[in-house]
């Protein structure tokens, strides 16, 4: 036989590798890549390619011949396709099958779907928002470049009865940190002296991100300069960078590099830097720099005053720690010997320290700044990493009590799919495949509401945003997203679906087939505990935001010893320059107001403040004990009338009284501190005169006699006490200006102050805030906490609901018949409905006596904050108690009324 | 040469029977054994060859065993239990087939 001759021939005439390796390239390069049929291609290929050479025929041509028979590259990739079509057939009819009776299952109990679809897409949408915000949290001044090498300084001082911990530190820290040590890079300082008028040609506007900084400010911070050079941008006196923003505001469509700003109507400040704007995840959001060389005050050579924040760069390699623990040694060299100037002969740092002083510098990492610090001098408030933990726990709480709903509805109907998994394995199920169909369920459900949740997310973002003062918003273009839906997808499905496909696919066939297992209600115990786990969170969430709550109303209205109410303080008042007191005179011709102040120190957080130390004259200041550091504040005669604050003792300022240019008020913190011997009224208390550099002059000391003492008021949060504080006559007129106004209607007494405004400072922003919206600030912080968590754990006990809900339908559902039996025999109504709500009622109890004590720990831990705390009584734990107790049962007497209510005949009609 | 319409239905009862009578063999043998056995009647197209041959082994019919040679690997086709037994049965129903065509179309077969 000729072609048994040409095989056999075949055999002897083997192709080389070089034409293996031809072939097997070729056949890549047409597409043929699958397992299990290159290599078969490429051996049936060689094959016939050696048969036609044995026929005498090159090696290409015998090839491209064999090639032919198959149709060239679209006949071999057709093969392809057909051959792994046929091997997947299989798996993917079981898949298909799966999701078929999958999709039927949950299509029939749309009633549970529904549950478990709402829960669960709502528990993951609240997941979804705090991954966004803790994401967002931690990505805090992670662009700079140098980041890990930047640090800034923190200042412990303890002094005459103060403690400071704070941001401050003196004006020559920086230089002297530079100088003294090879391992700091760069120093630089910043000094904040709050907002500016800025104006470009004739109208102002007011910017609150203004600082004034030092020239290495880009080579600490890495930010992009998109016109100027960053290394001599800030070099010069009157010279500022602005950020891109700000360049845009003032110069649209111009170049702004070399153009000139006019800052307070006085300085004129040339631009010679532009920079990107800071994003949104940095701790600071500086919009003008100003050169701090054209500021007289940090020349100062003085360790006394505090005021500039700075922070370093180091050198790569240079030990933070090690860097720290030399800086004792530069406090007692160079800071000792001029307090020692200043104090007195005697002063000695063993003294200063034995008398439980403290004059402390220390570093704070970059990465530390936004989450774990919240010093005197911040920027911008951080945010406390307790509040990220306590976030994501929250999140997942919700999200696990949506998934315990899943569990229990699952197991709960199990009695229902008893008989299908029964039949399903005498037709020859494994486990495997029974475990397979239920995951493939719940990995199905969970999809769904993840798409949902995704809806859901980006529905309530905005409002997120406003609570939280955030910008976050979801990334719908990056792949990360899209691969962490497929990973919750499938970890969530898992997570809910894993205890009910091990539950349900143990049935024993027998058993089930012959209607032995009405495991419906009877195997609770797990399910019992979960409800209970449910509830505790629930209940504990809500005990928590009661407590909050109370909290913050107890410091809304918690005599703070003046009257916040009914005040506006008209801002930025010297812009009205020589108008100011004509301005003030005219509005109270009005009849309109009450009274009226001048001055920068007022009673709420962030408005001015001055601290020096003082003593009783006659003794000795040398003596530390003697000295107090007290809050010093320049008033007029009417700031006492105007704030409502209450004079115990002695009297007020009074024009009567020619000598009230040395007269001072003192709260009775002050009255404690300065320990007076005799009478208070009429003593004096001294402290240093200035000297001509501005700095303390121990020679010349200036007195001043106590004419009343003021009733202790809150003039900072109420997590701190109330300090020493003294008031003294202002000798110039500045400051903001208040009014204490009658009327009701607030709008027509901004009208009436805008109109003068505008009439004596014309061109000038108008600017005002109320003195309660102000003190309201203070705590806006937890005013926000409070509300997040007042809206998380009202979704926890809805979720929580929802699945009560559905539990004790399906309870109500399992036992028609012997509700019908009952009613039959004359049960009440009331009767069965406490029949049916006892079971669950009495979880309920259980996870309220759980809930207690873990919600009073929560409690305790988060008032520790606060000096001043509101009782949080045993009342507000049977309050919490109650309410969930009743939102409980009121979800299930729904169910149990309409199962009660039910006619007998119907149910039991069928037997 | 026969066309390939009509062998759509006959191409898994020709494998079959061609791996009973000779065993264990790979895909261009087959190939080969069918046309020599036809004459160079019939051509398998390896289109037609290899999905054929996955499926039957997808189904229990077929087993493979992989042996390399050289640089090649070559994949040997034999029938199993089920797939012996099934054989006959394939054969027999086509024989009966081809009968009833002779009466349907009117001609003698021999």
């Amino acid at each position: 036989m000729p072609e048994a001759w040409g095989m056999w021939l075949a055999a002897f005439m083997q192709l080389t590798n070089d034409h293996i390796d031809y072939i097997i390239k070729d056949l890549n390069y047409r597409g043929i890549v699958a397992d299990g049929i290159q290599e078969e291609l490429i051996d049936h290929i060689c094959s016939g390619v050696e048969m036609e050479m044995s026929k005498g025929k090159k090696f290409i041509d015998a090839y491209h011949h064999i090639l032919k028979s198959f149709g060239h590259t679209g006949g071999l990739r057709e093969t392809q396709k057909k051959v792994i079509q046929s091997e997947n057939n299989k798996s993917r009819n079981m898949l298909k099958n799966y999701f078929t009776i999958a999709m039927r299952n949950l299509r029939k109990h749309s009633f549970y779907t529904f549950i478990n679809v709402a829960g669960l897409s709502v528990g993951l949408a609240i997941c979804f928002i705090i991954l966004l915000f803790v994401i967002n949290e931690t990505s805090y001044d992670k662009h700079f470049e140098n980041g890990d090498r930047i640090y800034r300084t923190k200042s412990e001082i303890k002094f005459g009865g103060n403690h400071y911990n704070m941001l401050y530190a003196p004006p020559i820290l920086a230089s002297a940190l530079v100088a003294e040590y090879p391992e700091v890079e760069a120093a630089i300082r910043f000094r904040e002296r709050g907002s500016y008028l800025v104006k470009r040609n004739v109208d102002n506007i007011k910017e609150g991100n203004v600082i004034w900084t030092d020239r290495d400010f880009f080579k600490v911070f890495s930010i992009p300069v998109i016109a100027g050079n960053a290394e001599t941008a800030l070099a010069e006196p009157n010279t500022i960078a602005i950020s891109e923003k700000i360049a845009e505001k003032y110069f649209p469509g111009e170049n702004a590099l070399g153009q000139t700003l006019i800052l307070d109507n006085k300085m004129n400040m040339k631009i010679t830097a532009i920079y990107k704007t800071l994003p949104q995840n940095t701790h600071f959001h500086f919009d003008i720099l100003i050169s701090m060389e054209g500021l007289d005050e940090a020349k100062r050579l003085v360790w006394y005053s505090n005021n500039f924040q700075t922070y370093l760069l180091l050198r790569s390699g240079a030990d933070a720690k090690q860097l720290e623990s030399k800086f004792t040694e530069l406090v007692v060299k160079n800071a000792m010997p001029q307090l020692a100037e200043v104090l007195g002969a005697d002063f000695t740092m063993e003294k200063f320290i034995a008398a439980g002083n403290k004059m402390e510098y220390t570093l704070q990492p970059l990465s530390d700044i936004h989450l774990k610090s919240s010093l005197q001098g911040e920027f911008e408030p951080g945010f406390d990493m307790a509040y990220v933990y306590l976030f994501v726990a929250v999140a997942l709480f919700i999200l696990m009590i949506a998934c315990i709903n899943f569990m229990n509805l699952s197991t709960a109907r199990s009695a229902n799919r008893a008989k299908e998994v029964g039949i399903r394995k005498v037709m020859g199920s494994f486990r495997s495949h029974l475990m397979r169909q239920f995951l493939t369920e719940s990995i199905l459900l969970t999809f769904a509401s993840i798409l949902l949740a995704l809806g859901i997310a980006y529905l309530l973002l905005p409002f997120f945003n406003q609570l939280s003062l955030r910008t976050l918003s979801i990334p719908f273009n990056q792949p990360m997203l899209y691969l962490i839906i497929i990973a919750a997808a499938l970890g969530v499905g898992l997570l809910a679906g894993i205890y009910p496909s091990f539950f349900l696919s143990a049935f024993k066939p027998v058993n089930v087939l012959k209607g032995n297992v009405s495991l419906g209600m009877k195997s609770g115990f797990i399910r019992s505990a979960l409800v209970v786990f449910q509830f505790t969170i629930s209940i504990s969430l809500v005990i928590g935001t009661l407590a909050v709550n109370r909290q913050l109303n107890y410091i809304q209205n918690k005599k703070l010893g003046f009257n916040k109410d009914q005040v506006i303080v008209i801002e930025d008042a010297y812009a009205l320059g020589t108008n100011r007191t004509p301005f003030k005179d005219e509005i109270m011709r009005s009849g309109k107001m009450e009274n009226a102040t001048m001055t920068g120190f007022l009673p709420v957080s962030g408005t001015w403040r001055s601290d020096n130390p003082w003593w009783v004259e006659g003794r000795d200041p040398a003596v530390q004990e003697n000295m107090v550091s007290i809050q010093n504040w320049r008033i007029d005669y009417d700031y006492i009338k105007t704030m409502g604050m209450n004079i115990k003792e002695g009297r007020d300022f009074s024009r009567d009284f020619p000598s009230d240019s040395s007269a001072v008020i003192i709260n009775e913190a002050a009255l404690k501190s300065f320990r007076f011997d005799g009478d208070p009224i009429g003593s004096k208390i001294q402290s240093f005169g200035s000297g001509p550099d501005g700095g303390p002059d121990k020679d010349h000391p200036i007195s001043l006699t106590v004419v009343g003492i003021a009733e202790n008021f809150h003039f900072e949060s109420l997590k701190q006490n109330v300090s020493p504080l003294m008031m003294e006559l202002s000798k110039r007129a500045e400051g903001p200006i208040s009014f204490r106004f009658q009327s009701q209607n607030a709008k027509e007494i901004i009208q009436l102050l805008e109109v003068k405004w505008k009439e004596l400072a014309p061109g000038q922003p108008f600017n005002y805030y109320f003195l309660d919206e102000r003190f309201g600030t203070m705590y806006a912080s937890e005013m926000r906490l409070g509300k997040i968590f007042g809206i998380f754990s009202m979704i926890a006990i809805v979720i929580a609901c929802l699945g009560l809900f559905a539990l004790t339908s399906f309870t109500a559902e399992q036992r028609m018949k012997e509700i019908g039996i009952r009613k039959v025999l004359g049960a009440s109504i009331s009767s069965i409905v406490l029949l049916l709500s006892k079971e669950l009622g009495k979880l309920v109890l259980i996870a309220f006596v759980l809930a207690a004590p873990l919600a009073w720990y929560g409690i305790d831990w988060w008032l520790k904050d606060y000096t001043y705390k509101t009782e949080i009584g045993f009342g507000l734990y049977v309050i919490a108690g109650v309410a969930a107790f009743l939102i409980a049962w009121l979800t299930m007497s729904f169910q149990s009324f309409k199962a009660a209510n039910s006619d007998p005949v119907k149910s039991l009609r069928s037997e | 040469m026969h066309s390939p319409e009509l062998l759509k239905g006959t191409l898994q009862t020709i494998l079959l029977k061609v791996l009973k009578d000779n065993g264990r063999m790979y895909g261009y043998e087959i190939t080969q054994r069918v046309k020599e056995l036809s004459a160079e009647r019939i051509l398998l197209t390896e289109g037609a060859l290899y999905p054929t041959l996955h499926k039957l082994e997808a189904e229990g019919m077929l087993k493979t065993e992989v042996v390399t040679i050289g640089k090649r690997v070559r994949k040997y086709y034999s029938l199993t239990a089920e797939g012996k037994s099934l054989v006959k049965e394939r054969v027999n129903e086509l024989i009966a087939f081809i009968k009833t065509m002779g009466n349907v179309l009117q001609v003698e077969l021999n």
